[in-house]
Parts: C-alpha cells; sequence; structure tokens
C-alpha cells in the first residue's frame, strides 16, 4: 500500500478550520480539510501524524513535525492542541477515596477540576515511574508529566494510588 | 433584581444570573430547555450554556457577551465532533458549507449535547417542540439516573443506590456467613473459654511449687501438682483437638458458601463489569480474597472472645496476687496500642498496592498461558518471560516495602513487652531480695507468668489492625462484585407468552466510551419471519448491534422493542431463552461433545441431540470420532476444527428451538466447503424464524428479504437485495467487489487445474 510520506520538501499546509488543515502537494494538488491525528497520542506527541479526510480516510502521513518547515510545525501543533485535550494536572488540593469511585480535586494549567476515577487500575497509569496519565470516568485525560515536579503534598497524597 | 422562575429543563441548577440572561436573550420566545456546558471555546474550564426556544439556539460562551443566536431554518445539519478529552457542537449551514462551533464541552456532558444535536435537526426540519423536547428531557434523567454519592447507576431515576444506602455492609456480610453456624461457634467458643481456663493453672501450680513444695520438701504436694497439671494438659489438648476441628470443618463451609455466591453473582454481572475488571483479578477475588476473609471471620467469632476472656482472668488474677506489679505490668500497654493505630495507617496502603500489583501478575497469567500456542508460534517466549517478570518484580518492590513495616512492628510491640516483664523483675526481684514478705520467690515467678501470658492477648489485640486492615482490603474487593448491580436487575421482569420475533430500533444511541459513539441513531423495524442481513466494513457496528439486542448492554438511549415490548423490561431470562445465537468464534468447554451441544437445553433426550446434530450438519463428523458424542474437548473446544466447532454451536441453537436468531459472521473463519455444509444447515434452521445474519461474504445472505448497510455506527442503506442493487450505493459496490474477487478466485482455480 502507497502511503504519502510528508515533510518540507513535498508539502505545505494552509489552516483550514479550528482543527483541520489544507495540504498543497508539491505537484500542486490540494488536499482539503485535513484532520491531522496522533497515531501515538501517549508516546509520541510530535512523531507520525496522521492526515485525515473528512471520511477518516488517511491522506498522508508526517513522520515528524520537525521535518515540515517551523510554519507549518506551528500550525499542525495548534490543530493538535485543540483536537487533544490533556489538561496538565498542576496540583492535587483533595482526593475523597468513596471505595466506588475517587474524587480527584485538583488544580491543571486548564483550570481547576473535579475527576471521578471509577476504576484505578485501568484509568490511571504510572509510564516510567514519573509521568501519570488519568482517563476520567466520562473519558476525558489528564496528565501529569513528572510526578516528582508536584509539591510534596499532591505526591503524598497521589502515592497511595499508584 | 427580580427572581425569573425557572420554566425550563436543565442538566444542573444554574445562576439566577444565567437564567436572567438566557430569558433576556430570548425575549418573546418560549425557552425549551438550557444545557450547561463545561469548557470555554478556548479550552479552559469553565461555564458556558446554549439554550434552545422554539424558534433558534443560543450559545452563551463568551463571558457576558453578546449570546449567538442561530434560529433552527438557518443550518442544515448540527451535529456534535468529538475529539480527544473534549467536543463541540457544531452546525453546517449548507451542505457544502465549512462547519460552525457553537459550543465546546468536555465528554461528561456528551451525551446531552448528541440529544440537542438530534433536537436542532427535527427542529429544522419542522417538528412539534413538543414532539422533540423529550429527546433531550431523556438525555437529562439519564444523567440524573446515577447516584449522586457514588456515581453508580440507578435503577430507575430517583431510585435508592443499593450500594450506598446499605451501612456496615462488611460486618453484615460476615454476620450473614456466620450465623448459619452459630451453634457450632458457640461451642468452640465454650471449649475455648474452657481450655483457656486450664491455662491458667500452669502458672498458679509454679507459686506452689516455689513456696511450699521446694522449701517444705513436700513430696506428696509435689505429686498432687504434677498429677494436676498432667490432667490439666490432657484435657487441654483434647478439647483443642475438639475445637480445632469444629473450627476447620466450619471455615470449610463458610468459605464454600462464600465461593459460591460470589461465583454465582459473577455470572450475572453486566458486561460492562467484565469490559473493566481483568479476569485474573476476578479469579483473586474468588480463591484468594475470600480466604482471607474466613481466616478473620473466625478470628473475630473465636479468638476476639477467648482472648478478652484470657486478658480479663489473668488481669483479675494478678490484681488478688499483687496490684502494685499489677500496675507495673500495665505501663506498655499505651504504647502497644498506639503503635498498632499508627501501624494501621501505614500499612492499609501496602496491602491494596500489593493487591493491585498481584492482580497484574495473575492478569499476565490469564491473558498468556491460553494463547501459549500464539506465544511458540511468535517464538516470543522470551518477551513474555521478560514481561512476566516485571509485573513480578513490581509486585516484589511493593511487598519488600511493606516487609520493613509488617517485619518491624511486631518486634517493637515484643520489645515493649519485654521491657514490661524487665520492670517486674527489677522492682518485684528487689523486693524479694530484702525479703519484705509482700512479695515470695514463687509469687514474682507466678506473677511473671501470668504476665507473659497477659501479654499474649494484648499482643493480640495490637495485631488485629494488621489483620483487620489485610481484610479490609480483601472485603473491599468482594464488595466490588457483590455489590454490583446485576444485570437481570434492570428489568421488571415481564413475562410475554411467547415471542414472535418483530424486532425494532426506536433512535438508538450507544457508545462503550464517550470520546466515540459506536451507534447513532438507529431506526429499523424487522418484521417476525423476516430475514434480514447487516452488512458493513469492520468495525462499522454491526456486532454491537447484536450485542444490545442480546442486552449484554443496557446503558444506551433509545428504545429496542421485541413485539413491541421494550426489551429492557422483559425477564431476561425468559428473553435470552428465545434467542439462538451463533457467533463467529464460538465457545465450547471442556466437556463431552454431548454435553456441549446439551449446553442450555433442559435435559434433552440423546435422540433430541443427535436429531439437533443432524440438523447442523454436524452428526457425521461426530458419529466418525472413536468416542462419538462422548468426546471429551479440551479447554475452549481444543481437538476440532474450527469448523466443526461452529456445526456444533449451531446444533445448540437448534436445540435451543428458538424464537429469534443472530448469526454474527457465523461462516466467516472456514473454508468454502465447510462453509455450504454449514449454511446448508443454517438454511434449516432459520425457516419460520426471525433471523438475523451479520456477514462478510454477502453470497451467504441470499435469503435475506432485507438487507441493512451500516457504516461509521449509522445505517446508510436499507431496503430488500434488489431495491439497494438499484440505488447503486454502497450494498452494489460491496457486491460488485465481492463478485469480483470471487470470479478471480475462480480463475485462479481453474488455471491451477488446467495446469
Amino acid at each position: 500500500m502507497n502511503r504519502l510520506y510528508v515533510d518540507s520538501n513535498n508539502a505545505k499546509f494552509k489552516r483550514r478550520s479550528l482543527t483541520t488543515v489544507d495540504m498543497e502537494l508539491f505537484d500542486g494538488t490540494v488536499i482539503e480539510n485535513l484532520e491531522p491525528r496522533r497515531l501515538f497520542p501517549i508516546s509520541g506527541q510530535t512523531r507520525y501524524i496522521s492526515l485525515l479526510d473528512s471520511d477518516l480516510n488517511e491522506k498522508g502521513l508526517i513522520r515528524n513535525l520537525d521535518e515540515l518547515i517551523p510554519a507549518d510545525k506551528k500550525l499542525i501543533l495548534e490543530c493538535l492542541a485543540e483536537y487533544y485535550l490533556i489538561p496538565v494536572i498542576t496540583r492535587i488540593n483533595n482526593i475523597d477515596d468513596q471505595r466506588s469511585k475517587i474524587i480527584f480535586d485538583v488544580e491543571t494549567d486548564r483550570g481547576h477540576r473535579i475527576l471521578e476515577i471509577t476504576h484505578l487500575v485501568h484509568q490511571v497509569k504510572l509510564l516510567h515511574d514519573k509521568r501519570v496519565l488519568f482517563r476520567d470516568a466520562n473519558d476525558n485525560r489528564f496528565e501529569i508529566p513528572d510526578i516528582n515536579a508536584l509539591d510534596k503534598r499532591s505526591r503524598t497524597a497521589l502515592d497511595f494510588y499508584l | 433584581m427580580e427572581e425569573t422562575k425557572v420554566q425550563f429543563q436543565t442538566n444542573v441548577e444554574l445562576p439566577q444570573e444565567v437564567i436572567t440572561r438566557i430569558t433576556d436573550a430570548a425575549k418573546g420566545e418560549k425557552v425549551l430547555f438550557a444545557v450547561a456546558a463545561d469548557l470555554t471555546m478556548e479550552a479552559r474550564f469553565g461555564k458556558a450554556f446554549l439554550s434552545a426556544t422554539d424558534k433558534a439556539i443560543y450559545s452563551f460562551t463568551d463571558g457576558d457577551a453578546e449570546p449567538m443566536r442561530l434560529e433552527y431554518s438557518e443550518f442544515e445539519k448540527c451535529f456534535v465532533k468529538r475529539c480527544y478529552g473534549n467536543a463541540l457542537l457544531r452546525i453546517r449551514r449548507t451542505e457544502d458549507a465549512e462547519p460552525e462551533n457553537v459550543i465546546r464541552f468536555s465528554l461528561k456532558v456528551a451525551s446531552l449535547f448528541d440529544a440537542v444535536a438530534i433536537f436542532c435537526e427535527r427542529m429544522h426540519e419542522g417538528a412539534d417542540p413538543t414532539e422533540v423536547v423529550p429527546i433531550v428531557e431523556d438525555a437529562f434523567i439519564k444523567q440524573k439516573s446515577v447516584c449522586p454519592k457514588c456515581g453508580r447507576t440507578l435503577l430507575r431515576p430517583g431510585a435508592d443506590c443499593i450500594y450506598c444506602s446499605s451501612k456496615g455492609r462488611f460486618f453484615k456480610t460476615i454476620v450473614k456467613y456466620v450465623m448459619p453456624h452459630k451453634w457450632t461457634l458457640l461451642f468452640c467458643m465454650f471449649l475455648s473459654a474452657f481450655t483457656t481456663a486450664l491455662s491458667l493453672i500452669s502458672p498458679y501450680m509454679n507459686k506452689t511449687l516455689v513456696d511450699e513444695v521446694f522449701p517444705n520438701k513436700d513430696h506428696k504436694l509435689l505429686l498432687t501438682v504434677v498429677i494436676t497439671l498432667l490432667v490439666a494438659h490432657i484435657l487441654q489438648h483434647a478439647v483443642g483437638i475438639l475445637r480445632s476441628y469444629n473450627l476447620r470443618i466450619c471455615g470449610d463451609k463458610i468459605v464454600k458458601s462464600f465461593r459460591s455466591d460470589i461465583y454465582k453473582k459473577a455470572q450475572y454481572l453486566p458486561m460492562r463489569f467484565y469490559d473493566r475488571t481483568s479476569t485474573g483479578s476476578v479469579i483473586n477475588r474468588i480463591s484468594g480474597d475470600t480466604s482471607t476473609i474466613q481466616a478473620f471471620m473466625l478470628r473475630i467469632t473465636q479468638e476476639v472472645i477467648v482472648q478478652l476472656f484470657l486478658l480479663v482472668g489473668i488481669v483479675i488474677i494478678m490484681l488478688s496476687m499483687n496490684w502494685k506489679l499489677t500496675l507495673l505490668s500495665l505501663i506498655p500497654v499505651p504504647f502497644v496500642v498506639m503503635g498498632a493505630r499508627i501501624f494501621g495507617r501505614k500499612i492499609r496502603p501496602f496491602y491494596v498496592k500489593i493487591w493491585r500489583r498481584w492482580s497484574a501478575v495473575t492478569s499476565i497469567l490469564t491473558d498468556t498461558l491460553p494463547g501459549i500456542r500464539v506465544i511458540k508460534a511468535f517464538t516470543n517466549e522470551k518477551k513474555t518471560i521478560g514481561n512476566f517478570d516485571y509485573y513480578n518484580e513490581e509486585w516484589l518492590k511493593t511487598d519488600i516495602k511493606s516487609a520493613r513495616i509488617t517485619i518491624t512492628f511486631p518486634h517493637i510491640t515484643s520489645f515493649l513487652i519485654s521491657c514490661g516483664s524487665l520492670l517486674i523483675w527489677l522492682i518485684g526481684g528487689a523486693q524479694v531480695i530484702e525479703g519484705s514478705g509482700e512479695i515470695t520467690a514463687g509469687l514474682l515467678i507466678s506473677f511473671i507468668s501470668y504476665t507473659g501470658t497477659f501479654y499474649g492477648p494484648v499482643n493480640f489485640f495490637a495485631n488485629l489492625n494488621d489483620s483487620f486492615q489485610h481484610t479490609l482490603a480483601a472485603a473491599e474487593r468482594i464488595m466490588d462484585i457483590l455489590d454490583a448491580e446485576p444485570e437481570h436487575d434492570f428489568s421488571g421482569g415481564d413475562h410475554p407468552k411467547n415471542i414472535k420475533g418483530k424486532i425494532e430500533f426506536r433512535n438508538v444511541n450507544f457508545s462503550f466510551d464517550r470520546s466515540k459513539k459506536t451507534l447513532s441513531n438507529i431506526n429499523f423495524v424487522i418484521e417476525p419471519g423476516e430475514t434480514v442481513g447487516i452488512v458493513g466494513t469492520t468495525g462499522s457496528g454491526k456486532s454491537t448491534l447484536i450485542n444490545l439486542l442480546m442486552r449484554y448492554y443496557d446503558g444506551y438511549d433509545g428504545e429496542i422493542l421485541m413485539d413491541d415490548i421494550d426489551i429492557r423490561n422483559i425477564d431476561m431470562t425468559f428473553y435470552r431463552s428465545k434467542i439462538g445465537y451463533v457467533q463467529q468464534e464460538p465457545m465450547m468447554f471442556h466437556d463431552t461433545i454431548f454435553n456441549n451441544i446439551a449446553y442450555g437445553a433442559d435435559d434433552p433426550s440423546p435422540e433430541q441431540v443427535i436429531h439437533a446434530a443432524d440438523v447442523a450438519n454436524a452428526h457425521e463428523f461426530i458419529a466418525r470420532m472413536p468416542d462419538a458424542y462422548d468426546t471429551v474437548l479440551g479447554e475452549r473446544g481444543t481437538g476440532i476444527s474450527g469448523g466443526e466447532k461452529q456445526r456444533l454451536s449451531i446444533a445448540r441453537a437448534v436445540l435451543k428451538n428458538p424464537s429469534v436468531l443472530f448469526f454474527d459472521e457465523a461462516t466467516a473463519s472456514v473454508d468454502s466447503e465447510t462453509e455450504s455444509l454449514i449454511q446448508a444447515a443454517i438454511d434449516r434452521l432459520i425457516s419460520g424464524r426471525t433471523t438475523i445474519m451479520i456477514a462478510h461474504r454477502l453470497s451467504t445472505l441470499r435469503r435475506a428479504t432485507k438487507i441493512i448497510v451500516v457504516d461509521k455506527g449509522e445505517i446508510l442503506e436499507m431496503g430488500s437485495p434488489e431495491e439497494l442493487m438499484a440505488l447503486k450505493g454502497k450494498y452494489y459496490k460491496l457486491v460488485q467487489i465481492q463478485t469480483m474477487s470471487e470470479e478471480a478466485e475462480k480463475n485462479r482455480k481453474e488455471e491451477r487445474f488446467e495446469g
């Protein structure tokens, strides 16, 4: 199967909407309304970005955003930032363990939030001993990039649940 | 400011200021409902609102700024765009126009906005608001059908939460299992008291020996003391044997009934429970956790009372011997009790953590061992071992951390207790040396013996917390199963006389999780006796339709009706007994072929089973096997081919004599010859029954009177095969593609034959 690998040598981009771009190939072909999606949303933030049309068919694949010109990279990153909402938890105010669910009262880079975890093992993951990923009861995502960067009180409160 | 009374439905209680803004904006229009979102358009957590009137929708997304007003006639399409961790309500003014964002929200309220999108589209089509507002109201009700305290789904809106309404459930559970054995346990308790009383004789005899026998060289008294101690020991051990035997039997019976109840409950748990809970974790609860609780039950019903009895008895004896020494021996007690509290607080998280790590280990086992063939085929043994070692290592690390506390604490307790004994030696010994007469050597030795025995119960109660914390962690996990809402409780249990087989989907929407909708706005009717084919690409939602019809998942929006009755209101056992379900990968059990066919039927005769096998084209291959119907299949049916398993599964369905049949890719993984055998069996079975067939190979749908084409969770086309071919849409394309590939395959075969 032929896959179009996109880089600064064969394509340039134009923002179309909140989450989409138009891609113009070196031969002048324009493919409109493409939505950049991460193929590795957890492990690869800037690598392997798939460009999907409105029917969710892949029209191109960016191996690494660094292979685009800075302006295009910025544009794609903006689209990704709109599509992927993963608030970063900066402080844990309180954890209320109600047995059937755990209520995390947190501060994030997007504001204050109360999130519910109903299944700890599946919904809270510690990666590489420092990164913590949350998926709440409603499938919203949250992240602590480095648990060691949290204040001591938050770290101690969280430690029990990891 | 004058308060405006809320006249419309909302998903949350709106502040007065917002109500005023909504009513002010919609002057002259009737506000029908308002929905609160939780994100601003800049994707920050905050308040945003959408209100709907009889003429337009208003979105309040930008602080105090004027709301965006969109009349229903202004747009052609309204839909929810789901992103990762957030979603957008969008409209499209014309077919080709760019979508415009109306409001942004997290996935928590996405299902509400799904209803809003359907509402808007219907309003655009000119529907009467009174007819379409219930779509949104239903979504509000569904959102309110969760317990505000624990978040679990309630049986119905406003119902009491079975989880939160019961207090002290753990102890109630213990009582439930202990009560049937109360007489045995009381008898054991009496025996314990008896042996405990006997154990108090020995230290008293020490005093007699030191103070009377040795100084007076009294041989007669010596013999009496020895015989008394001998009788006491014989009685103590004989009664001990009787007690231990009874306790063991009693404990085994308790754990047996406990395990049975959990396993029984596990059978009735909804599929959602198994979607989120690993098999290893469930096995752990049924095996390990029940034993932990059983041990604790026996401890509290036996040991606690006996140790308490012992403690009180010894304190009385000690006080009667010397009250000053008794007070000295009590000095370490507050320290031991305080230590136990600190210990309990520190150790509990470790027990929970250890269990989690151990669950991860058992999950690897249950995941990999059944797939050992795949592991070997890909020579992945080393990687699998590495993966197992990683989780095993994680368990070890946590266990080592907890060991530091669990090992240290009993030693600290023992040390404190030893300090108490040393104090008695120091002060009591000094008085014996001085010969004041208040304390004799015999009394001191006897007292020290009682002190040793006294610290036994103190130590027991100090460590009981450890045992309790360990048990509490196990109990929580077991309660997770025992308290989970069983699937059959959803229904009121209607029991229609018969099922004719009319199936109807009305506005059905479903998602496994909130990030992606699996089924959207599904509407169709299947008449009794009709054979309907469902086609679509992989992941289009075909099997989910069957999952909902089987009532594996009840948490969908809309209604699914069987003979005009909501399937959620039909008694689950009755309902499923009327359905025959043949899956792509039929599940066989480690049992005889006869029992595998008879699975689900009530004691069928051999002739019935043979007839079912005949109809399913299975009899011939079974008869050729050395043990025929007595052949025992391996775990998950190893020992026979995929096609043979499929025919056994059809025989099962034949024996059930169902009113409705579902086939989910029944011939997908078999060769052409086997497919024709299975197809012949299916043709015989479906005659006169409502049948839904999911098939990739469209040739298997030749008997279908209606075809439903599903794509991305929506119905794309529906009609008779002829109608759909004339439509030249998706179905037509699929037929064309398959015809071409079949012809190419045929040509290849002919070439090979000629060559």
